[in-house]
Order: C-alpha cells, then sequence, then structure tokens
C-alpha cells in the first residue's frame, strides 16, 4: 500500500532521518516507536507529504506521492497532527464538518450532516457540537480533532482506499479514552483502512500495533511485526533504559514495564513481576 | 448566540434602516418617508409624500452618493478585515498590518507636500489634484504591501510570521518619512494631511463611486468564495493542505483582493481605523467564525455602521464635518475593549 524508498531528511545539514525504506500494508496498524527526538513525527509528515524527502521517495499503491493530486489525495487521506489549539472561534460541529470539505463536490448537504453526527457519536463528544471550541478540555478538543479526521475518511460512496496517519492520538486521554480511539482505529484497520501513528506508551503499542517501526536519532532500528520489534534488548538499546517483559496468558499481548532510573535494580529484576498475579502485586506495593 | 439566517436578516435590515437615515439627516432634513418617495420616483414609481425639488437634488447630488460611498468604503474594510484575520489567524490582525495604509498615508503626505510647494505640476482646479491623490494613494498602498508580501517569501513560500514583521517594519519606515515630512509641512498643508490621515467620506461624487465600484466589488464577490479554506486553514497551515487546501495560492489571493478593497477605500476616503478590527469582532462573538458567513456579515455590518458613523460626523459640530476616523475611533474603541474584557477568557486562549 506504501512503500518508502530509501528517504532522507535533513535540517539545515543534520539528518533527522537516515536513509530508510520500509513498506506498510493495507489493513495494518503501524505503530512509530522510540524516544523523543528519534524522528518519529518528521517521518509521519513526510508520509504526509508535508515534507519533502532529500531523495528517494514515497509510493501510495505504485504511485509517487508528490504526482498525486491533493485535493483527491485528502479525500482519501486523513492526517491528525498534534495541533489542536485553534485560535479563532469555531463551533465543534464546524470544526468537524471542516474534515467533510473535500468532499463537498461529491456529497450532499444531508450526507455530510448525518456523517459527522456520526463521528462525534462515535468520539463521545456530541454533546459538546454546538459549542466553542476553544472552551473544551484538552482530550475533549482532541477527540473533535480526531472526529474531524475520521469524517474526512467517512465513506460516502463505498470506496475502500483510506490512510490514515496519526501523531500522537492519546497524548492527553485518560485511559478509558485511549481505548476508545485505539478501539476505534482497530476496527477501522479491519474496514481496510492504513493506519501509521506515533505512539509513546509502549503497553498500548503492544496491544494495538500489527506492525513496529522503532526509530532512534534518524534510524531506523528495528522494522517487523509486533512480536519481533517488542523485544527487551532492542527496546532497552532504543530507549537506553532497561526494560522488562511480561508475558500473561490471560493477555495476548505482552507488558512492558520501564525500569526506575536506578541500574541496580534494574539489573537484579524481582522475580515477582514474572508471575503478575494479583497477591504477588500486593506484596510489591509493600 | 443568535441564529444564522436570523443574523443575516437583522444585518440587511440594519443596512437598510442606516442607509435611509444618512440620506434624511443633514442640514436639510428628509424624513425616512420622503427619502423611499424621492428614491421610488426616481424608479418611476409614484407615492402620494409630498417633498421639494431642492429635497430630490440634495438627496441625489449629495447624500446618496455619500452613502453609496459609505457602504462601499466601510463593507470593503470590515470583508478585508475579517479575511486578513483568517489569513493570520488572529482576531487582533487589521489590514493596517500588512503595510497598506502606511504606504497610502506616505504617498498621500507626499503628494499634498509637493503638489502646494511646486503648484506647476497641478493643472488648474481642485478635482484633478483629488483624482491625483486617489490614484497615488492606490499605488502606494499597493506597492507597499507588495513590497511586504515580496519579503516574507522564501521558495514560493509565505510565512505568516514573517509576513507580520516585515509589516511591522514598513509601517514603522513609511511612518517615519510621514513624519518627517508632516515636520517640514506648512500650516495649510498640515491641515490637509491632518483631514486625509484622519478619514471623510465628504468628497462623495457619483464619478468616484463608479471609479471605485470595481475595486470593491471584485474581491467581495470572490473573498466569500475562499471561506471554506479560510475556515480549514484556522486550523493551521499544514492542516488545511491535507485537507486538499492550496495553500500558497490561499495567500496569494487573500492578500491580493484585501488590498485592492483596503487600498482604494483608503484612496477615496482617507485612512479609516477601526472597522476593518471591530466589524469581524462583533459578529464573532454572535455567531463564531465560520467564515461562510463571518466574511458577507462583515460586509454589511461595515456598511451600516460606517453609514452611521458618518451621520454623527456630519450632524455632531455641523456645519462643519468631525474627520470621521475621529467617529469610528471614539466609538468604536469603547466597544472593543467592553468586548475583550467580556471574554477575556478567550483571549487567553490565543497565546496557545
Amino acid at each position: 500500500m506504501i512503500q518508502a524508498e530509501n528517504i532522507a531528511y535533513s535540517i539545515s545539514g543534520k539528518r533527522i532521518l537516515q536513509p530508510s525504506s520500509f513498506e506498510v500494508e493495507k489493513g495494518e496498524i503501524t505503530v512509530l516507536l522510540g524516544p523523543n527526538g528519534a524522528g518519529k513525527s518528521t517521518l509521519l509528515r513526510i508520509l504526509a507529504g508535508e515534507l519533502y524527502p532529500d531523495h528517494g521517495s514515497i509510493l501510495i499503491n505504485q504511485v509517487a506521492l508528490e504526482k498525486l493530486n491533493p485535493e483527491v489525495l485528502a479525500t482519501k487521506r486523513a492526517v491528525l497532527t498534534q495541533h489542536y489549539a485553534v485560535p479563532l472561534p469555531f463551533s465543534c460541529e464546524e470544526i468537524v464538518m471542516m474534515g467533510r470539505y473535500p468532499h463537498y463536490k461529491q456529497s450532499t448537504e444531508v450526507q455530510n450532516k448525518r456523517i459527522i453526527d456520526q463521528c462525534m457519536e462515535e468520539m463521545e463528544v456530541l454533546p459538546f457540537a454546538r459549542r466553542m471550541f476553544n472552551t473544551l478540555s484538552g482530550g475533549e478538543q482532541q477527540r473533535v480533532q480526531m472526529a474531524r479526521v475520521l469524517a474526512q475518511l467517512a465513506d460516502a460512496n463505498g470506496r475502500e482506499e483510506r490512510i490514515l496517519l496519526l501523531d500522537e492520538p492519546t497524548s492527553s486521554l485518560d485511559y478509558l479514552q485511549q481505548q476508545l480511539i485505539l478501539s476505534k482505529i482497530r476496527s477501522l484497520a479491519k474496514k481496510g483502512y492504513t493506519i501509521i501513528l506515533v505512539l509513546h506508551d509502549l503497553n498500548l503499542a503492544a496491544q494495538y500495533a500489527d506492525k513496529i517501526l522503532l526509530l532512534k536519532e534518524g534510524y531506523m532500528l528495528a522494522d517487523g511485526s509486533s512480536n519481533e520489534v517488542l523485544q527487551s534488548s532492542l527496546l532497552s538499546m532504543a530507549y537506553e533504559l532497561d526494560i522488562e517483559i511480561i508475558s500473561d496468558e490471560n493477555y495476548s499481548f505482552p507488558i512492558l514495564i520501564p525500569a526506575l532510573h536506578n541500574k541496580n535494580r534494574i539489573s537484579q529484576p524481582n522475580k515477582i513481576y514474572r508471575n503478575g498475579t494479583l497477591e504477588n502485586c500486593e506484596i510489591i506495593k509493600k | 448566540m443568535i441564529s444564522k439566517p436570523n443574523l443575516r436578516i437583522l444585518l440587511i435590515i440594519l443596512l437598510i434602516t442606516s442607509s435611509i437615515l444618512a440620506a434624511g439627516i443633514g442640514a436639510m432634513q428628509i424624513s425616512p418617508v420622503q427619502v423611499i418617495a424621492i428614491l421610488l420616483d426616481q424608479a418611476g414609481i409614484h407615492l402620494p409624500v409630498t417633498y421639494s425639488q431642492g429635497m430630490v437634488n440634495v438627496l441625489m447630488q449629495i447624500r446618496l452618493p455619500r452613502v453609496c460611498l459609505g457602504l462601499l468604503v466601510g463593507g470593503g474594510l470590515a470583508i478585508s478585515g475579517a479575511a486578513l484575520q483568517g489569513l493570520f489567524r488572529n482576531p487582533l490582525a487589521d489590514p493596517g498590518l500588512i503595510g497598506i495604509s502606511a504606504g497610502a498615508s506616505l504617498s498621500a503626505v507626499l503628494l499634498i507636500v509637493i503638489l502646494s510647494a511646486v503648484p506647476i505640476l497641478l493643472p488648474e482646479g481642485m478635482m484633478p489634484q483629488y483624482y491625483l491623490l486617489n490614484i497615488i494613494t492606490f499605488c502606494g498602498a499597493c506597492l507597499t504591501s507588495f513590497l511586504v508580501f515580496r519579503f516574507s517569501r522564501t521558495d514560493g513560500k509565505t510565512l505568516v510570521a514573517t509576513l507580520l514583521l516585515a509589516g511591522l517594519a514598513m509601517n514603522a519606515l513609511c511612518g517615519a518619512f510621514t513624519g518627517l515630512i508632516t515636520y517640514t509641512a506648512n500650516d495649510e498643508q498640515l491641515r490637509s494631511i491632518t483631514f486625509w490621515s484622519l478619514g471623510s467620506l465628504g468628497a462623495a461624487s457619483w464619478k468616484g463611486i463608479i471609479a471605485l465600484i470595481p475595486f470593491i466589488a471584485i474581491p467581495m464577490i470572490l473573498l466569500p468564495r475562499l471561506a471554506r479554506s479560510l475556515n480549514a486553514f484556522a486550523l493551521g497551515e499544514a492542516e488545511a493542505a491535507y485537507m486538499g487546501v492550496n495553500v500558497k495560492r490561499l495567500k496569494n489571493q487573500v492578500i491580493i483582493l484585501s488590498t485592492l478593497a483596503v487600498g482604494a477605500s483608503v484612496a477615496v476616503s482617507g485612512i479609516i481605523g477601526f472597522v476593518g478590527l471591530i466589524v469581524p469582532h462583533i459578529l464573532r462573538t454572535m455567531a463564531g467564525n465560520d467564515h461562510q458567513h463571518l466574511l458577507i456579515n462583515s460586509a454589511l455590518l461595515g456598511a451600516s455602521l460606517l453609514n452611521l458613523a458618518d451621520i454623527l460626523s456630519r450632524t455632531i459640530i455641523a456645519p462643519a464635518e468631525l474627520p470621521i476616523g475621529i467617529v469610528t475611533a471614539i466609538l468604536g474603541t469603547p466597544l472593543f475593549i467592553a468586548l475583550l474584557v467580556k471574554q477575556k477568557k478567550f483571549m487567553f486562549g490565543l497565546s496557545s
């Protein structure tokens, strides 16, 4: 679906992203992981077409990204950046409706209204529809912006090719809302959407990623399935911090625990962690 | 919040009422009924209302051109203000920010001083000087805003922050030169400089209005077509581009169209401050920022308010006239501050 061929990016002579190639499949959730400054957001902006790589190219269905008509692209690819603030007073409904602008030529007002109501319902922001966006809390704003992006990709005509790029969509959300957004993303992937997102939370990545690209200082440290990349040694190298991995039979995904920033404790991990039962956890509390 | 269709209807009613009032009030009082009767009579419909031929002459030759000028200038300034605020993503932006007013002032002041110092350049009569002033100030306004625009472009991209800074620099530079020339001006020159820089609708004539119409009508027709793009632009430049907006073209269009309207307005009526800032602001507090409504509503309200301000400027110290820029500033500032206080909370949100 999306192929990156030997793309690299630098700002005033400094390499932000070292030459890397990878492929992203349709219907998969690809997570970009890595410590701060690894180049995750830069990579996402290159994939979105906002930044041009120094060399190499991005192909979407074998067509170079820069050759696609921006207006057509906007009907099948949506991007959620970390920039939520809107300095002018718009109601939430108006913001979500902006997601439908690329479709104004094809779809009717009634269709658009139905789609934005549905997207707001899914992101649980319908009660704020008439409220001014800048009176909402950070988490509420993030969900309204997410609803806008969903509305941009909502299908009025039954086409299927959809690409969704998200930069830390859960950054200001509580646990419940993180799960709300990520399970929505999972269900979109099942519908055939191609999804690439930046996450900071390793456990969310473990829970939802089909594929992980692990970056560090611009280098692509690992590129593989969730199980392949989520290895203690790899992650510890990337984050320069010991990271424990626990498997529990009750969960289909690994549980990751960053060690305290205290080398002694990390080098002799407590065995109790590995069992992870409730009574043992209580022992840890003491 | 008022519903959008109701607000539009309210603004149209205000526009018609203020126009009829402005046409009637003055040294020769013409009642609103008489104004309507005279206008309908021109269209061939006779109403049983009595009025004198003097009233017809005053209305058709003096008042009506002035009302039309007020409508065009007020509408043009307000719609450009709303569009530029959308482009700068800042409700405090003003057409003056991109150097339009500064360039117009400098060229007008320069012309006033040069013409009175070297009268050979001026053919006989006042009218040619007046038209010359219009043309020169329009060129000055366009030139400075073009320069500001040019400075802020790198690699085919317009950086909005640089645009703002370049505008400030241009304002400072033109302001310095204007000050220098004003400093050397004699009493008579000073009076015309002051009169011009405070604005007036006093020079209205049908000829002038016909010349002005294209410069205002084109932005009024084209700017509302950019409404959705400006909405998307409010989310951020990159965000707008992700929604398929051609950001580069949008910036060019907004700046060129605003310069046309503001440049032409300044050229015919001098600098009338605050309309471009306050009118969109009032409307934002009433019905939000959706440019699909805001742009046209701004034009309607701007036109009405300038007409109301002109009534005051003509009547407060009658038979003399107060420059209209003074009226808009004296009325506009308290209103603006009241709005700021009312929505301090929102203004705090701006810094983020």
